[in-house]
């Protein structure tokens, strides 16, 4: 009978050893992909139980906070500024989250490897564990301006101004946009409900416009077309033709200027800077068209469009300029219309680049983090994304945007003193939209200023707002002066 | 004794033969691991206060206090009845028991004090308190097996009385109203009042004391009369009778219970058994092509048991997760956020899974004290199964034999069975965890099984009964 009880202990221990194994598989192995499963609601409810690290500005206003409320979720996150910023600080809700609060999650959870040894500390110790502090680029004082001056147009648009010496993201406004609040409720049912309520509004709170849509750029492409131009050797004072009307090759249709309305004297030919500060459709159509597609369409990846990589740090949408098949098609493109499409962000990258003399800093939104200990584990090394052109040509640029709206005649010309002691340079937009261009037109306008001691690059697109110079520019001066005068 | 090569010069030296050596009945070493156990259970105890609240546990005095009085009772009990038993089984027991009173205790104060963590509506506030107070009764039980079964083969005369005893058992919760007897679509409990019992647990003990009396009066028959087909000697089919009246059983079981846990168990308590007394493998073979059979028409007959196939294999599957397979998902996602050193115990969430308590309570402790503590809690239970096993091999009489074999395959099979079955090894099905889960009749039961384990290493550790007196040296007296 031993023989059969000998063979039983091996069956027995093949069980166990089988138990183990499995064990073995599941909470080594298979623990990460468990882990990552959706729905998992361990691992996304394990992040409430510590005190989330903050948002705040670069001068330090906070944006986004956990607050103790108890429960089974320990902390809640509160955003006291809601709307204004969503954009910039996202969400963190129980099944996900977005812009900084997802992107810089590691940091603000405080399970980034590079707070792993202050966690042991804080173990040993016996310290209540909190997430690292992200503290933004943004400006309070420009972003309230940003975001006033959107919500009083009522129309969606979005605002960016950057910090054109080092890529510094100042205000990153969208409008409408949603309370975060909303969305940081720890009841499932109620985050569905408000969740639901917010993605079926028509008016997209929930898209961000500032860094993930696309809008037709318009006349501000010009500033594009001239760079591809004067990299070549045209000057701003290099005569070109500037018909009222241009027949477009293989097409039937005729491009006009806005309102139908002559370039310069008359004659058929102008100078490019008075083609750009008027605005001339037919000048900066023709130079496109001698130019060609390829040539514009480096120039344009130069300034970093077509790029699906830019990251700030959450990914920014793709501003696009294919390469066009025919003329007709290029020179609408040299003008900023058919397929182009730009974020505001890349409005802003536009002056940015001729700002800073030429080269295009690498967009960034967050300034440095800070453990719970105070000290800065992380922060901003402003780095070049690329050289778009030569210090000369920005110069030469530069002097075109200034005449836009120093010269009387130019677009912008409205705001010549509009900040006391300050040159603006600018460009305007007014870009045709919709099916066969019934929809209203989007106002555009992307300019710089410096007053010696700080400077700034902003872009504003109002969807449906009309003229460049009337709806679009008054909110980036606006945003230009709020942010001069207060440094 | 003397060696060999000396035992005619010891004998004719005229030295008296040395006494046998007294097998040691390592008393002192059970007390000692005893005292490891309480200190471990003590530990976990405190760190269950530690990780919720950063304090010490405020019942931990009285709890531990309890326990100790328990278990120096029990090492009490054994010495003056069982001298000679395994000095490892109680304690082992006891180190289960202990945990399973601290996991209580911390799924217990989840969201309750001012705890972190949901509260489990399943579990009632004094669930601790019931589960040392079911502890005493278990310990009780021991001391009383332990004080009745004086000698195993006593058991054998009543192999009939138990086999009535262990079907009435089995069928009672069937033949009750629904009202009564269901619980979670299985019909395998009595409720009186505010207690329940569920008396399968009590059965598996009769049965497997019936099953060994019997076997030792048939094995002759069983093992030798028969054909040889094909390198298998297969039993004569008259001889067949008993295994198709466990195995319809079993199926009834199945049938009007919806318990395949314990089916499964019955089945393989009985083939071990079995091939125990014969030691012939076609009784392994067709003990478990019926039991493979039967389980599969079962699963094509009745929804509940195809259903749990289809869970075992594809729990993640379209909205499994969100819906039958819930449970079994939320373990396994339990288990995944213990990892390889667990959470601590209080640092979990061992209360999303619905019934963590019950069936998956094994789920709570991988998830806090993690893959390394539940191998550890594993290899506790194959040691008691490793004891058992022993004891089959070292004790003489086959009654007790089989009884121990069947007994520690029988806990390995349970192991198992719901180990197996909440880590996604096999098709999940509802049985208790011996000495871990909620509730008292599956710890009463368990310890009982401790006592009689006990009971037979005692048996088989015994010496020999000494000679009364020493008769002296032979005389070699001289006929010529």
């Amino acid at each position: 009978m031993n023989r059969a009880v000998r063979r039983i202990s091996i069956a027995v221990l093949v069980m166990f050893v089988l138990l183990l194994a499995n064990v073995n598989y599941l909470q080594a192995f298979e623990a990460g992909s468990l882990t990552n499963k959706p729905g998992n609601s361990r691992a996304f409810a394990a992040q409430f139980q510590y005190q989330r690290g903050e948002i705040t500005t670069a001068d330090g206003k906070v944006l986004a906070t956990s607050k103790n409320v108890g429960g089974v979720y320990k902390y809640q996150r509160v955003y006291p500024l809601g709307p204004e910023y969503a954009p910039a600080t996202g969400f963190d809700a129980l099944y996900s989250s977005t812009g900084i609060e997802g992107a810089e999650n590691s940091y603000l959870t405080g399970n980034s490897s590079n707070l792993a040894v202050r966690n042991v500390i804080d173990m040993i110790t016996n310290k209540p564990r909190k997430g690292a502090t992200v503290q933004l680029t943004l400006d309070s004082n420009a972003q309230n301006a940003a975001w006033s001056a959107l919500q009083a147009t009522g129309k969606s648009g979005a605002v960016v101004a950057l910090n054109p010496q080092t890529g510094a993201i100042l205000a990153l406004a969208s409008y409408p946009s949603y309370d975060p609040n909303q969305l940081a409720v720890l009841d499932g049912n109620q985050l569905n409900a408000n969740d639901n309520k917010l993605l079926a509004d028509p008016a997209q709170p929930l898209l961000n416009r500032a860094t993930d849509a696309t809008f037709p750029p318009g006349s501000t492409f010009k500033i594009v077309t001239s760079s591809a131009d004067f990299s070549q050797g045209a000057n701003p004072d290099t005569v070109v033709n500037a018909p009222t009307s241009l027949q477009l090759p293989q097409s039937t249709a005729q491009l006009t200027n806005d309102n139908g309305e002559v370039c310069g004297t008359g004659n058929g030919k102008a100078t490019i800077i008075t083609a750009f500060t008027l605005s001339c459709n037919t000048a900066f159509a023709g130079i496109g068209m001698q130019l060609g597609s390829a040539t514009l369409k480096s120039q344009a990846e130069k300034y970093g469009m077509n790029d699906p990589n830019l990251k700030i740090p959450s990914p920014v949408a793709q501003s696009n300029f294919p390469l066009e098949p025919d003329q007709a098609t290029t020179a609408l493109s040299a003008i900023g219309q058919k397929d182009d499409t730009v974020t505001p962000l890349q409005e802003a990258m536009f002056s940015a680049a001729i700002a800073n003399n030429g080269t295009l800093m690498k967009p960034y939104l967050v300034q440095q983090v800070q453990a719970a200990d105070l000290s800065i584990v992380d922060s901003a090394a402003p780095a070049a994304l690329s050289q778009p052109v030569s210090p000369a040509v920005a110069g030469e640029v530069k002097t075109m945007m200034l005449s836009v709206v120093n010269d009387p005649t130019g677009t912008a010309a409205a705001f010549k003193n509009a900040i006391p002691g300050v040159q603006i340079a600018g460009k305007t937009g007014t870009a045709q939209n919709g099916a066969n261009n019934s929809g209203l037109n989007d106002a555009v306008f992307t300019c710089f200023a410096s007053n010696g001691n700080r400077s700034m690059a902003v872009g504003v697109i109002i969807q449906g707002g009309g003229y460049g110079a009337a709806a679009a520019a008054p909110i980036a001066v606006g945003v230009l002066k709020a942010y001069l005068e207060n440094g | 004794m003397s060696s060999v090569a000396t035992s005619e010069d010891a004998t004719l030296g005229g030295m008296p033969d040395a006494p046998v050596p007294m097998p040691r009945g390592r008393r002192r070493t059970e007390a000692a691991m005893l005292v490891f156990a309480v200190a471990l259970v003590a530990f976990a105890y405190a760190n269950v206060g530690f990780g919720l609240k950063g304090t010490l546990p405020s019942g931990m005095a009285e709890y531990m206090l309890a326990f100790i009085v328990l278990l120096a009772l029990a090492h009490l009990a054994v010495r003056r009845l069982a001298p000679w038993a395994d000095p490892l089984l109680l304690p082992l027991a006891a180190t289960l028991n202990g945990l399973g009173i601290v996991m209580m205790y911390r799924l217990q104060e989840s969201g309750r004090n001012g705890n972190p963590g949901q509260v489990i509506t399943t579990l009632s506030s004094s669930a601790t308190t019931m589960q040392i107070v079911y502890t005493a009764i278990g310990i009780g039980c021991f001391v009383a097996v332990l004080a009745l079964v004086r000698e195993p083969r006593v058991l054998q005369r009543y192999t009939y009385v138990f086999g009535l005893i262990a079907l009435i058992l089995l069928a009672l919760p069937a033949l009750l109203p629904a009202s009564i007897s269901e619980v979670q679509g299985a019909k395998i409990q009595i409720r009186l009042g505010g207690f329940t019992i569920q008396p399968e647990e009590f059965a598996k003990l009769a049965l497997a004391v019936s099953f060994a009396g019997y076997l030792v009066t048939k094995r002759d028959v069983l093992s030798l009369a028969g054909r040889r087909i094909l390198g298998i000697d297969l039993p004569r089919a008259r001889d067949l009778g008993p295994v198709v009246i466990v195995w319809a059983v079993s199926l009834l079981l199945l049938v009007f219970e919806s318990d395949i846990g314990t089916s499964a168990l019955f089945m393989g308590l009985f083939v071990c058994m079995l091939y125990i007394a014969t030691q012939r493998t076609s009784w392994l073979l067709i003990g478990f092509a019926l039991f493979v059979a039967g389980a599969f028409a079962a699963s094509k007959l009745f929804g509940h048991v195809g259903e749990r196939f289809q869970i075992w294999l594809h729990p993640f599957a379209g909205q499994n997760a969100f819906n039958n397979a819930y449970q079994l998902v939320q373990g396994l996602y339990g288990m995944a956020s213990g990892g390889i050193f667990g959470k601590g115990l209080g640092g979990g969430q061992p209360y999303l899974t619905p019934l963590v308590q019950s069936d998956f309570v094994v789920t709570a402790f991988g998830e806090e004290l993690g893959m390394t503590g539940l191998m550890a809690i594993l290899l506790l239970y194959g040691l008691i199964v490793q004891r058992g096993l022993a004891t089959s091999l070292s004790v003489k009489d086959p009654f007790s034999k089989i009884l121990a074999g069947g007994l520690a395959f029988m806990l390995a099979l349970q192991v198992f069975v719901i180990v197996g079955g909440v880590t996604r090894l096999i098709p999940l099905t509802g049985i208790t965890t011996p000495f871990l889960s909620q509730g008292g009749s599956s710890l009463i039961a368990s310890w009982m099984m401790i006592a009689l384990l006990m009971r037979l290493s005692d048996t088989a550790r015994q010496p020999p009964p000494q000679p009364i007196q020493d008769e002296g040296m032979t005389q070699v007296v001289n006929l010529s």
